[in-house]
């Protein structure tokens, strides 16, 4: 049964249509991703179906409930997680907690919640002198303080260094199968990768694909990159006629090959029988990223390079 | 399909929730009043002045003896209503929009806003600290000049009416500045200037016996003008007039309307 269902969402500022006619559904204990350029509609989208903007059009249950009446039941099923909302600075982690606590019906142990976030050392710590990982994870913390059946979580770990990331990502790994559906707004193909059961990919306001993180990237470069240091120099001949490869070029002193799922290992075994070993290999696997590229035609942001076998 | 009511993106919810969640307000207020403890400042320098002037002038002797220079009046009894709407001005004026707009800019209102509790209980929480803390000021500075000789107020109900409704009206004027202005600095620059404004037409440089009759006809107008003259009348045992009680009471009441209107969590 669909917990989020969106159906054709539409919101206008003035002239500019920021989300048209998005839709998408969302499974009872599902992770999913909307992934998508700065500026091309996730957190409005996640802002209508969390009630706190009015969409214009379109349709938005969730749990059964349309957020633009602002139902206090809402509120007790769903946790929400804001990009860049802030506590008071002599807000201590555990009286955050207490506080956010008394305001459901059944709320989750605080202490529990501490323990599974990794802040107990921190209970006493006030907001200010949390690390920038902690604040993160204080805040997802008070997302899931009321026993949520849903969190939103948008741009969790933008900012973050890639260790205090790191962390974010291994703690929603850990929740997941605890039976709470997660909507995940991320700018991160990595992340997405690694949490995501299912994404959309959102662009100018439109879902532009629909898949599961593997199958998204598949879909769209179907071949495979390796590049080399050969140990003497050969004839570039030998590994076009090889069915598997594609093209061959050169760049600098590095061979570089595209060819199908078994390009690697023909070409490795081709120079190995003419007594040539293959230097600093590198297979760049179709990653989230191209398809993300591909998708969206943006190169912007931090994307992390392809996984690279070295 | 249903389509969403049209109304101002991120507004003020205009659904207030019909249950007021009692564990929440105290939890609340718990906590706003530890925070408040914790960054003690703006209230002891809101507090320790007037207090403090209030009674060294409630002790001097001379302070107390009528001047005609001040209509018959002595001049602990032209001041300590001064002194008394100092304090709350001071805190309606300067903490009471400080810290909205920084919970607003910090994304606090917001949230809350996510959470089965109204921002707007947020807001009832700090209006009530800042009120109990100015009731407070306002106590120390009725009950212990006496205790050297100064007199009390002759009229402790018209005192403590005029009192009520005067901080209704600055309260009112702090929940408009936090409503105007988004950025916290921004509104705490205008706050400072409406605080001396507040401060001129009550009478703290020119006292209102000695002000020109038009400039006296515009203070009678202002919050802070009805407000230290009603608590004056109080104090020497006489009803405030009408005009004064229903000049506050338009003040609190459109202020609070303006208020509400454009208060917005975000």
């Amino acid at each position: 049964m669909s917990v989020i269902e969106v159906t054709d969402l539409r919101k206008v500022y003035g002239p500019r249509t920021v989300v048209d006619g998005v839709s998408f559904s969302v499974e009872q204990g599902e992770i999913f991703g909307i992934l998508g350029p700065n500026g091309a509609g996730k957190t409005t989208t996640v802002e209508c179906i969390g009630g706190l903007r009015r969409r214009d059009g379109g349709s938005i249950s969730v749990a059964g409930m349309d957020p633009a009446n602002e139902d206090a039941a809402l509120r007790e099923v769903l946790g929400i997680q804001l990009q860049e909302s802030r506590l008071p600075d002599k807000m201590s982690v555990i009286e955050a907690l207490d506080l956010y606590a008394s305001f459901y019906a059944e709320p989750h142990d605080p202490a529990e919640l501490l323990e599974r976030l990794g802040l107990v050392e921190q209970r006493k710590t006030y907001f200010a002198k949390l690390s920038g990982g902690q604040k993160q994870r204080l805040s997802v913390a008070l997302a899931l303080i009321g026993n949520p059946r849903v969190a939103i979580l948008d741009e969790l770990t933008t900012g973050l260094d890639p260790v205090a990331r790191r962390e974010v990502w291994d703690l929603l790994g850990e929740l997941r199968g605890t039976g709470v559906t997660m909507l995940l707004v991320s700018h991160f193909m990595e992340e997405a990768e690694r949490l995501c059961d299912r994404v959309v990919v959102i662009d100018h306001g439109r879902v532009v694909a629909a898949d599961t993180p593997e199958g998204l990237a598949a879909s769209v470069q179907a071949d495979q990159r390796m590049s080399f240091l050969p140990s003497d120099p050969f004839d570039l001949a030998v590994l076009q006629a090889l069915p598997d490869v594609h093209a061959v070029t050169t760049a600098a002193d590095r061979v570089v090959v595209t060819g199908t799922d078994n390009v690697a290992s023909a070409v490795i075994i081709a120079l190995h029988e003419r007594g040539i070993s293959v230097g600093r290999l590198r297979v760049d696997q179709p990653s989230l990223d191209d398809a993300f590229v591909a998708l969206t035609g943006s190169d912007e942001g931090p994307f992390s390079k392809g996984t690279a076998i070295r | 399909m249903s389509t969403a009511t049209s109304g101002a993106d991120s507004a003020t919810s205009t659904r207030p929730f019909a249950r007021i969640n009692w564990p929440a307000a105290r939890a609340m207020l718990i906590s706003e009043g530890r925070l408040l403890l914790r960054n003690p400042g703006v209230v002891i320098w809101t507090a320790v002045l007037p207090v403090a002037a209030a009674i060294i002038l409630g002790s001097i002797p001379a302070v107390r003896s009528p001047s005609k220079d001040l209509g018959g009046l002595s001049f602990f009894q032209v001041y300590q209503p001064v002194l008394v709407f100092f304090a709350i001005t001071l805190l309606a004026m300067q903490a009471l929009p400080d810290v909205l707009t920084r919970y607003r800019e910090m994304g606090v209102l917001k949230r809350l806003r996510t959470t089965p509790v109204s921002p707007g209980m947020l807001l009832f929480a700090q209006l009530t600290l800042i009120l109990s803390v100015s009731i407070v000021c306002m106590a120390l500075m009725v009950v212990i000049p006496p205790l050297g000789g100064a007199p009390w107020p002759r009229n402790p109900g018209g005192f403590v009416i005029s009192y009520l409704l005067g901080a209704w009206a600055m309260l009112g004027l702090g929940m408009v500045i936090a409503s105007l202005f988004h950025n916290a600095k921004v509104a705490a620059g205008f706050g400072s200037f409406l605080f001396f404004v507040m401060q001129f037409f009550a009478g703290l440089w020119l006292q209102r016996p000695n002000m020109p009759t038009w400039l006296r006809h515009i203070s009678d107008y202002t919050p802070s003008g009805a407000s230290v003259q009603a608590l004056t009348d109080s104090s020497i045992g006489h009803w405030p007039s009408a005009l004064h009680l229903i000049v506050l009471v338009v003040w609190g009441a459109a202020t609070s309307r303006l208020a509400v209107r454009f208060f917005s969590w975000e």
